[in-house]
């Protein structure tokens, strides 16, 4: 191809490849973005970059599944965030009250891991219940104009939930200052709050156990199914509504197992899911909808960014800098950079 | 048979009635024409003479009257876009903040803010209305190509980005510390803040569904339900949904600033959050979505239950929005086409009724 | 003896739009019965209707004696009728291999699954060569193979087929036919639908002509062969 400036050529060969191969280049500028925090700021924003990373990883792995299984963009997930914050305190404190008075070493190690799992259950139950309540009645009745319809439901949730919250329980904040009173460890040089890294290890844990779920179980190759063709899934013998109630269920108790992990860092209030929510969003429409591997990748790569705009942009645009690169996302990759795995949705 | 001609008839009064009958046709047509109903209009005008009359001339009635006016105005302008384009603004609120805060920064005299100018506030009203027009189309060049789910997505990130803004310019907003902005007028009565927003809600009214019965509206109607069928018909989908979207935010920011001015104080937070848009939005569908006047017909009931609950049941924080969100919920399920539906049913059944 | 699928009245359609009108048929246990009749006679819909796809607007349907109307798609499935769409809605981000594993969904028996696979493997050599491709990027007739694959990985008893050799290259629909009829040879029930009308009434029993939603003529494949009307109608004699 002819060419008669150098330059223009080059801009084109670049944007080119960028649309050709958008994941490598937004990995390798992310990369390169933490490589620059990390050497400004130093090794505790590696910690924070990365507790933060596996939190919005732990929501967006749930967001995208409801979307790419059930179709449904789901705006009431901050509230399964602030469900498990809230089941996390109200089973966390009075242990560690009790214990104030009875110190046992054992149980106060393992007194914070009771709340997270009681309140990963609760966020299956309320999930399994909202699905049942809600999205079973609606498939039902209109098959129509569903993504918006099911969209609207979830902001109504979402209203419910968390105003229903405000009423019930009040406008303070149910925090603890930290899971266990500890004093940071030592990794390579490095101060490490306790909390922090076992708040990144659960989100690990779970998400691997997770991904392995999905990925070589027979119920979660069911899930995988109905995500790409639901009559070949019927067609196979799974249960449709079944499955959609496990995938709302699984996506609830995940968010909610976030929330549990970092009630020291996010205070159980009746709004604290509103931040999670944005940014599990904000990963799901980057990588594009529905995809389950790329919202992990996903989470850490804005969790980056979110560091990166604190860093070196001004405080006044920090909320501009990210709506602006979507936007650009957008305009290039509409389909996410990862590419988009959800059916009945194209661009017009 | 017209009016001029008198029928040969042998009742006398045959012809009086018919004529009757012809002005009242004329009077119909001519109200339809501006997007009334005989019954849209008779409710309109007790809406109107409600402030002037016990128990509802009590100021703090009419500030509700205020605030349901203001709700039910934002009503129409949000279902504009959601009922006919089928495109969710759930940045809604962000446009009548900005609005708000163009108005009030461009009308203010305050010394510590960057700027001041201190316009008089019938110039500022429009320019907010205008800076609100101005970013609905850039917003909308930039995402109503997209499917509609982006679209709604991408106005709400867009709104919040807005409202950060707002938050952390404090040189030019105050942030959080909240606006004081000039008021509208000298009165310290609500009444004619009640007018001024009455015939704001007329005129978004009218425009808006002048608007829908053009060929503009028809385009609309056309994507709304089949856009690859509009497209084939030549319509060009994403021009007509930044025509539309621009307009309902132009009115968003209209509304928004005469908020300010009515207001007296007010906070990023306050105008622009996302559950601002909820209420506007949960207000659109409980009326029926695609009506126009649906959710401005609901809004003042609303408004007086809810401001009843709060004033008897302060204990109970959020009590009205928990009731919204459910109702919501309760009537995109079970019966999508909301309070326009339920009245069409029944005058449906009562015209049956009359006819027996 | 009851027959293994029984259709009685059935009516359906789509809206407002009707497409088949009162038609009966059935088929024995083994039987390989045969669904015949050109573009928009209702074959398809008629497939779809026994399988739970579709609410007919009238009509009884049994299979293995129960009554199956308003079941849902997946609980027919379960009971043993494997349904091969003509589109047919292959997991296309998947690789063959998790595909087939799909298929054998209802089968809990590890060993049982093994086992089909080694067959279904058998049957289509291509397949397991291409084990770990992706559906969604193999060529047509690999596609085919691997619905028609998926669809047995069940141990069904009754396989209902739609138009398996459509768009197919020669060679393939010869080693589609061949497929078909090794099932039959394991006794597995099949009602297939086609246009390739030759073929189908060579390797099959019985056959129902379908024209314009309703039933024109049945008997036996070997008559039906014979027969004048459908050797100027669909075989081009």
């Amino acid at each position: 191809m002819e060419t008669t400036k150098g330059k223009p050529a080059f801009f084109e060969a670049v944007v080119r490849s960028f649309k050709a191969r958008p994941a490598a280049w937004v990995v390798i500028l992310v990369t390169i973005a933490f490589a620059a925090l990390i050497w400004t700021q130093g090794a505790s924003q590696l910690v924070n970059t990365v507790v933060t990373g596996g939190m919005w990883a732990l929501m967006s792995v749930g967001l995208a599944l409801v979307f790419g299984v059930m179709n449904i963009p789901h705006f009431a997930h901050g509230e399964s965030f602030m469900v498990g914050a809230y089941v996390a305190y109200f089973v966390f404190t009075p242990i560690s009250a009790y214990l104030q008075d009875h110190p046992n070493a054992f149980l106060t190690a393992i007194a914070p891991f009771a709340g997270m799992i009681v309140a990963t259950l609760a966020g299956a139950v309320l999930g399994a219940i909202l699905e049942k309540l809600v999205f079973y009645p609606l498939r039902k009745r209109t098959k129509q104009g569903w993504i918006m319809n099911a969209f609207l439901l979830t902001v109504g949730i979402s209203f419910v939930l968390s105003n229903g919250t405000l009423l019930t329980l009040g406008a303070n904040f149910r925090g603890v200052p930290a899971y266990w009173e500890v004093p940071p460890i030592n990794i390579a040089g490095v101060q490490l709050a306790v909390d922090r890294v076992v708040a990144f290890a659960v989100a690990v844990v779970a998400i691997v156990i997770f991904w392995v779920f999905l990925q070589r179980t027979r119920t979660g190759r069911a899930i995988r199914a109905v995500s790409q063709d639901e009559t070949g899934a019927e067609m196979v013998g799974i249960n449709l509504n079944g499955m959609y109630t496990l995938t709302f269920s699984l996506a609830t108790a995940l968010a909610a197992l976030s929330g549990a992990t970092l009630l020291f860092m996010f205070p159980a209030y009746p709004t604290v899911g509103l931040k999670p929510l944005y940014f599990a969003w904000y990963v799901v429409m980057l990588v594009g909808l529905g995809n389950v591997a790329g919202a992990i990748l996903g989470g850490f790569m804005v969790a980056v960014l979110q560091a990166v705009t604190q860093q070196f942009v001004g405080i006044s645009w920090e909320d501009v800098v990210p709506v602006g690169i979507m936007i650009l996302v957008l305009l290039f990759v509409p389909s996410g950079i990862f590419g988009s795995e959800v059916k009945g949705i194209q661009e017009q | 048979m017209d009016i001029e001609n008198p029928v040969t008839s042998a009742a006398p009064g045959a012809g009086q009635a018919e004529a009757k009958l012809g002005l009242w046709a004329a009077i119909t047509k001519g109200l339809d024409v501006i997007g009334f109903s005989p019954i849209g209009m008779l409710f309109l005008i007790i809406i109107g003479i409600l402030p002037l009359v016990p128990p509802f001339n009590q100021e703090h009635m009419v500030r509700w009257m205020v605030t349901g006016a203001l709700l039910a105005a934002q009503a129409v302008a949000f279902d504009f876009t959601a009922g006919y384009i089928n495109v969710v603004n759930f940045g809604f609120a962000a446009f009548v903040g900005l609005g708000a805060y163009t108005s009030a920064i461009l009308s203010s005299t305050l010394p510590f803010l960057l700027i001041h100018p201190g316009w008089p506030t019938w110039i500022t009203i429009p320019l907010g209305a205008l800076v609100a027009g101005i970013v609905g189309v850039a917003l909308g060049v930039l995402t109503l190509r997209l499917r509609g789910i982006f679209a709604a997505v991408m106005a709400w990130f867009v709104g919040i980005a807005l409202m950060g803004l707002a938050t952390n310019l404090t040189s030019l907003t105050r942030g959080s510390l909240g606006f004081a902005p000039q008021a509208l007028l000298a009165s310290t009565s609500n009444v004619p803040y009640f007018y001024i927003v009455f015939a704001m809600l007329i005129v978004t009214y009218i425009v808006l569904r002048m608007v829908t019965k053009s060929r503009l509206g028809l385009a609309f109607r056309a994507i709304g339900q089949n856009v690859d069928a509009a497209r084939a018909s030549g319509i060009n989908p994403t021009y007509y949904r930044i025509v539309n979207f621009t307009l309902s935010c132009v009115f968003a920011g209209l509304l928004g600033g005469f908020y300010a001015h009515y207001i007296g104080s007010m906070t990023p937070k306050t105008i622009m959050h996302t559950s601002k848009t909820v209420e506007v939005l949960a207000m659109a569908y409980i009326g029926g979505r695609g009506t126009l006047w649906g959710g401005a017909a609901v809004a003042f009931p609303f408004i007086f239950f809810i401001e009843y609950l709060r004033s008897n049941f302060s204990q109970l924080p959020g009590l009205h929005l928990v009731i919204y969100g459910v109702l919501m919920i309760l009537v995109m399920i079970f019966y999508p086409g909301g309070f326009a539906a339920l009245y069409a049913t029944a005058k449906a059944w009562v015209t049956t009724f009359i006819k027996r | 003896m009851t027959k293994l699928l029984e259709v009685e009245g059935l009516s359906a359609g789509y809206g407002f739009l009707q497409v088949l009108w009162d038609l009966s048929l059935y088929v024995e246990a083994k039987e390989f019965v045969a669904l015949l009749g050109s573009n928009g006679a209702g074959k398809t819909t008629t497939l779809r209707s026994i399988a739970g796809y579709l609410k007919p607007k009238a009509g009884t349907i049994r299979f293995k004696g129960e009554p199956i109307v308003g079941k849902p798609a997946h609980i027919i499935s379960r009971m043993g009728l494997s349904y091969i769409s003509e589109s047919l809605n292959l997991f296309t981000n998947m690789s063959v291999r998790e595909n087939l594993l799909l298929g054998a969904y209802q089968i809990a028996d590890k060993k049982e699954q093994l086992r089909t696979l080694h067959f279904v493997f058998e049957l289509f050599p291509r397949l397991k060569e291409r084990g770990g491709q992706l559906a969604g990027t193999m060529s047509g007739g690999e596609r085919k193979m691997l619905a028609i694959a998926r669809g047995m990985m069940s141990n069904p008893i009754l396989l209902l087929v739609d138009e398996p050799s459509l768009g197919l290259a020669p060679q393939l629909v010869v080693n589609v036919f061949k497929a078909l009829e090794v099932l039959r040879g394991q006794g597995v029930t099949i009602l297939l639908v086609e246009q390739n009308v030759k073929t189908t009434l060579r390797i099959s029993d019985r056959g129902y002509v379908l024209e314009h939603g309703r039933l024109a003529i049945e008997g036996k494949s070997a008559e039906l062969a014979n027969n004048e009307h459908v050797r100027i109608a669909y075989m081009g004699v």
